[in-house]
C-alpha cells in the first residue's frame, strides 16, 4: 500500500485559516516571520512553510483543530521548541503548526511515588526547576532546552542514557488527541499497564504522525547522594572506545559516557575555552550513587582506562565545574560550526552493537578521510550511539554531495553491523529511504498502522513512514 | 543441514499454516508450552506450535544481545547466560519447566525485579513476527537505542498471540551482579508500603521488594561495597539460601500462591495506603515496591477491588482463576478500545489469530 496526500484547494485552507481565527482569535498568527520561525528545527533549514500557527491552550481545543483539519483534509505539525534536527517540523504540504508553548503546566508532582504528569509545551529545564524542591530529578537530557512532548514524540535519549533510559523506558503513559478528534490516556499511574497493546509505546516515537501527544505522565529519580564528574584523554580514538567496551560489558553503571574525537576536542577547546586540555581522543564521564558506590565505580573505570593507555585524570565535583564541563560537551555543534566560519554541517546519528563500536567509528572515520571534508565525532558511546558532524559549504554542491554521500556510506556501514540509522534523532524527512533499507517489508506495517489510526494522513504527512 | 534452511522449511510452513487459515476465514491458535495459557486469552484453531522453532541465534556475551527463536525454553536461554556471567535482568516467571521464550514475550511478564530494572519490553531490542497474511517481517534490531519508525517491537510484547507469531527476539542482556544478599524485616503490611517507597527513594541498590506473611523481605544487589553499606543501613535480618526464595516468589510456589481459591492481580501506584481488601492481612501479599499486590479472594469481591484500585491509579483483574475474559481484565475506555482494534486489523487482517 501507499500513503498519499494532496494539498485541498487555497479555499479550504483560507476558510479554515479564518475559521481557526474565529474561534482563537489572536493566537491565530499568519504572519511570515512567525511561519518561518515554525518551520525548522535546528538541523538543515528546508523551506516549507505553515500556512498558520497556534497556540492552543486546553486537549479540548486541540481536540476541536484536529477535527476542523481533519474534515478539511488540512495538514497539522506540532511544535514544542524547535530543536528537532531531522526536518521533523517541515510543513511539506503547508497547513497548520500547533505550538504546545501555552500548554506549560507542570499538572502533579508525586514526589513519594517518583512520578509527575506534565502538559506537552513543559521543558526539561521548567521541569527539573520546578521538582527541585521534592529531591528529585528528570535525567534524560538532550542537550537542547526541549519540550516533554517534543521529546516523547521523538523518543529522545541524550548523555544520560546509558544510566537512565531514554524517553520510552520512562512515561508512564500519555494523553493523546487522535486525527478525528478523540481524547485518549494511555497507561496508567501503576506499572503494569492494563489490558491491550501498549499503545504508550508506540505513540512515543511517532513523531506526531499519529496523534498529537499532550500530557506526559513521567518517572523521577533521587538525586543522587554524589555526583562526579572525569575526563580522560587517549592518545589512540580506538582506545578510548575499547575502554567504553570494557566498561559497559563489566556492567559498570556509568551515568554518562561521552567520546570526543581529536577534531571535536580542538573545536571545543575553543569555543568553551577549556583549558588544560590537548586535541586528543577524550571521554568526559560521569558517576552518580552514594559516596562508596562512585568512589568504586570511579577506581574501576581508572583502571580499565590505564589498560588502553588513558590518563591525564580530572575531576569536577563541584557543580559549576560539572557545568561548564557538560556545557562544553553540549556545545560540540556550536563549536564544529564555529571551527570553520561560513560551513553549514549535519549530523549523523548511527547506533550499533557495543562490540562493534570500535569497528564502526574507525569505518566512519576512513569515510570522512574519504570525503575530504572536515568532520568531527562525538556520541553516546556507552549506548553504541554516536555522531559524525559533516561541515560543508553550502555554496558547493559538490561539498553538500561528498557530504551526503559520506553520511549515507556511514548508515548503511552501521546497519550492516546490525545496527541503526538512527540512535535518537529520528526518521524525519532525511532519513526515509535508508529506514526502508534498515525495515524492509516491515514498513508497509508501519504504514498500515498509520493509515489505520490516520485514514487522512493529515497528522505530519510525509514524515517517518515512506509514503511509498 | 544447515539452520538456515531449517529455519526457512519452519517459516514456510507457518505462511503456508496462516496463508491457508486466512483464505478458509479460519482460526489458529498459537500455543508454546502452555504453562501461561491460564493468564492469557482463549485460543481456539489449528494450533501453530512455536516450540517447533527452537535454538540461540546468535549469543556473543561481549555484544551483550542474544537472538533467540521462539520455542526455546526460557531455562536454556538463562542457563546459557548464566554461564557467560549474564542474564535477562527483567527475571520473566516461567510458570513451567517448558515455559517458552516466544510465550514469555507475547504475555509481557516480568518478575520481580521489574520495578528496579525495568520490565521485559525494555529489554527486547527487537524481534520477527509473521502476521495474519503470513508475511515474515522484522522490527527493531540488537542495539541499545533505535528511533528508526514505529515501536514495533514493544507493541508485538504482551500481545498475547493476537497479532501475529513471534519467531524470534532479540533482547538486551545484563552481567549479573557481583553481591546479592536478602534483608527481612517483621513489619506491618503499612509500615512495609512506606519503607519500601522510601528505601528505593533513597537511592538503595534494591532490586526487589516483597511483603508476604507479616514479613518484608527487600533485596539488595550490586557491587559488595554498596550491597553491604545499605545492608548496615537498611538492618533487618539476612535471609539464607534468598536466591531460591525469590525463585520460589517468582513462580508462584510460595505458600501464600497455594489452593484453589481465586487469585487477584492488582496495579496501583506504589505509595497506595494498605487497604484491607481481604478478609485478613493473610490474603494479600505486597509486591514491586508497593505497584504490585496480590489477593486470594473470591470472584465476588472483584468489583470492590477495582473500585479501589480505580482511586488508586490502577487496575486489578483475576490472575489465576477466571472464568471470563471480563474477569481477567478490566475493559478499555471506548476510544482507546477503538485505536486498539485499528492496531489489531493492522497485522490481522482476516482475524486468523486470537482476540483480545
Amino acid at each position: 500500500m501507499t500513503l498519499t496526500f494532496e494539498r485541498p484547494t487555497e479555499t479550504v485552507v483560507s476558510a479554515t485559516v479564518e475559521s481557526l481565527r474565529a474561534t482563537y482569535g489572536e493566537r491565530t498568527v499568519t504572519t511570515h516571520a512567525v511561519r518561518e520561525q515554525h518551520s525548522h528545527g535546528e538541523g538543515m533549514q528546508d523551506a516549507g512553510l505553515p500556512d498558520v500557527v497556534v497556540f492552543p491552550e486546553s486537549n479540548e481545543e486541540i481536540a476541536s483543530i484536529l477535527k476542523l483539519c481533519n474534515q478539511a483534509r488540512i495538514p497539522v505539525i506540532a511544535y514544542g521548541t524547535g530543536t528537532s534536527l531531522e526536518g521533523h517540523l517541515k510543513a511539506l504540504y503547508g497547513g497548520v503548526c500547533l505550538d504546545l508553548s501555552r500548554m506549560a503546566k507542570v499538572l502533579e508532582i508525586n514526589a513519594e511515588d517518583l512520578d509527575c504528569r506534565v502538559q506537552a509545551g513543559v521543558t526539561r529545564e521548567q521541569l527539573n526547576l520546578d521538582i527541585r524542591h521534592t529531591g528529585l530529578f528528570f535525567p534524560i537530557d538532550p542537550g537542547a532546552n526541549a519540550s516533554i512532548g517534543g521529546m516523547s514524540a521523538t523518543r529522545a535519549s541524550g548523555t544520560n542514557a546509558v544510566r537512565y533510559g531514554t524517553m520510552r523506558e520512562n512515561i508512564l503513559g500519555l494523553t493523546v488527541v487522535t486525527p478525528d478528534g478523540r481524547i485518549i490516556r494511555t497507561g496508567t499511574r501503576a506499572r503494569k499497564s492494563s489490558a491491550g497493546y501498549d499503545l504508550t509505546r508506540l505513540y512515543i516515537g511517532s513523531e506526531g504522525t499519529l496523534g498529537i501527544i499532550t500530557e506526559i505522565q513521567l518517572k523521577l529519580y533521587g538525586v543522587p547522594e554524589r555526583v562526579s564528574a572525569a575526563v580522560c584523554q587517549f592518545d589512540d580514538l580506538r582506545e578510548a572506545v575499547n575502554a567504553v567496551i570494557t566498561a559497559m560489558q563489566l556492567g559498570i553503571p556509568m551515568a554518562r559516557i561521552e567520546l570526543l574525537d581529536e577534531v571535536q576536542m580542538k573545536a571545543s577547546i575553543q569555543y568553551s575555552k577549556l583549558e588544560g586540555f590537548e586535541p586528543r581522543p577524550t571521554l568526559f564521564m560521569e558517576f552518580h550513587g552514594t559516596d562508596a558506590y562512585v568512589a568504586e565505580q570511579i577506581e574501576q573505570m581508572k583502571s580499565i582506562t590505564a589498560d588502553f593507555g588513558g590518563s591525564d585524570y580530572r575531576f569536577a565535583d563541584k557543580q559549576e565545574d560539572r557545568t561548564k564541563l557538560w556545557k562544553a560537551r553540549h556545545d560540540a555543534y556550536w563549536a564544529g560550526m564555529n571551527y570553520i566560519p561560513g560551513k553549514q554541517a549535519f549530523s549523523t546519528d548511527t547506533c550499533v552493537p557495543i562490540s562493534r563500536l570500535a569497528d564502526s567509528v574507525m569505518a566512519a572515520k576512513a569515510e570522512v578521510a574519504k570525503s575530504g571534508l572536515v568532520c568531527m565525532i562525538v556520541g553516546h558511546v556507552g549506548d553504541g550511539n554516536f555522531h559524525v558532524l559533516i561541515t560543508f559549504d553550502p555554496n558547493s554542491s559538490d561539498e553538500r554531495n561528498r557530504a551526503e554521500l559520506a553520511a549515507d556510506r556511514i548508515a548503511h556501514i552501521a546497519i550492516g553491523m546490525g545496527g541503526t540509522c538512527t540512535g535518537e534523532h529520528g526518521i524525519g524527512i532525511h532519513k526515509l529511504e535508508v529506514l526502508k533499507v534498515e525495515h524492509g517489508e516491515g514498513v508497509d506495517v508501519m504504514r498500515t498502522i498509520k493509515q489505520a489510526l490516520d485514514p487522512h494522513n493529515i497528522m505530519n504527512p510525509g514524515k517517518t513512514i515512506p509514503m511509498q | 543441514m544447515c539452520l538456515t534452511s531449517y529455519e526457512q522449511i519452519m517459516i514456510e510452513h507457518w505462511q503456508s499454516q496462516i496463508k491457508a487459515a486466512a483464505a478458509k476465514g479460519a482460526k489458529l491458535a498459537i500455543r508454546g508450552s502452555g504453562s501461561k495459557a491460564f493468564c492469557g486469552p482463549v485460543a481456539n484453531g489449528e494450533i501453530i506450535d512455536t516450540r517447533e522453532h527452537v535454538g540461540i541465534v546468535e549469543y556473543e556475551p561481549n555484544e551483550l544481545v542474544i537472538v533467540v527463536r521462539c520455542g526455546t525454553r526460557i531455562a536454556d536461554v538463562e542457563k546459557a547466560m548464566a554461564d557467560a556471567g549474564q542474564m535477562l535482568a527483567f527475571e520473566p516467571p516461567h510458570f513451567g519447566e517448558h515455559a517458552t521464550i516466544g510465550g514469555m514475550v507475547a504475555s509481557g511478564l516480568s518478575g520481580p525485579r521489574r520495578p528496579y530494572a525495568g520490565a521485559l519490553r525494555d529489554f527486547v531490542l527487537g524481534c520477527k513476527v509473521l502476521d495474519g497474511k503470513g508475511d515474515h517481517l522484522s522490527f527493531g534490531g540488537k542495539v541499545m537505542k533505535n528511533v528508526a519508525g514505529f515501536d514495533v517491537s514493544r507493541l508485538l510484547t504482551g500481545s498475547q498471540g493476537t497479532l501475529g507469531v513471534i519467531t524470534e527476539v532479540a533482547f538486551k542482556c545484563l552481567p549479573v551482579p557481583k553481591a546479592q544478599q536478602t534483608r527481612v524485616f517483621e513489619f506491618d503490611a503499612q509500615t512495609a508500603i512506606e519503607r519500601m517507597n522510601r528505601w528505593y527513594g533513597e537511592a538503595n541498590p534494591i532490586t526487589a521488594t516483597t511483603w508476604v506473611g507479616g514479613k518484608l523481605y527487600v533485596r539488595l544487589a550490586g557491587a559488595a561495597p554498596a550491597v553491604q553499606s545499605a545492608a548496615a543501613n537498611l538492618g533487618g535480618e539476612a535471609l539464607a539460601i534468598d536466591a531460591d526464595w525469590w525463585r520460589n516468589w517468582r513462580e508462584q510456589k510460595h505458600e501464600f500462591f497455594a489452593g484453589d481459591q481465586p487469585l487477584i492481580r492488582l496495579a496501583c501506584k506504589s505509595t497506595a495506603a494498605w487497604s484491607d481488601l481481604a478478609s485478613n492481612a493473610e490474603q494479600q501479599a505486597i509486591d514491586w515496591g508497593g505497584a504490585q499486590r496480590w489477593l486470594r479472594a473470591s470472584a465476588a469481591q472483584l468489583p470492590a477491588v477495582r473500585a479501589w484500585a480505580k482511586t488508586q491509579g490502577g487496575h486489578a483483574g483475576i490472575f489465576r482463576g477466571a472464568n471470563s475474559e471480563a474477569e481477567r481484565s478490566e475493559p478499555l475506555q471506548t476510544a482507546l478500545a477503538a485505536v486498539q482494534a485499528k492496531i489489531k486489523a493492522s497485522f490481522d487482517p482476516y482475524q486468523v489469530f486470537s482476540s483480545l
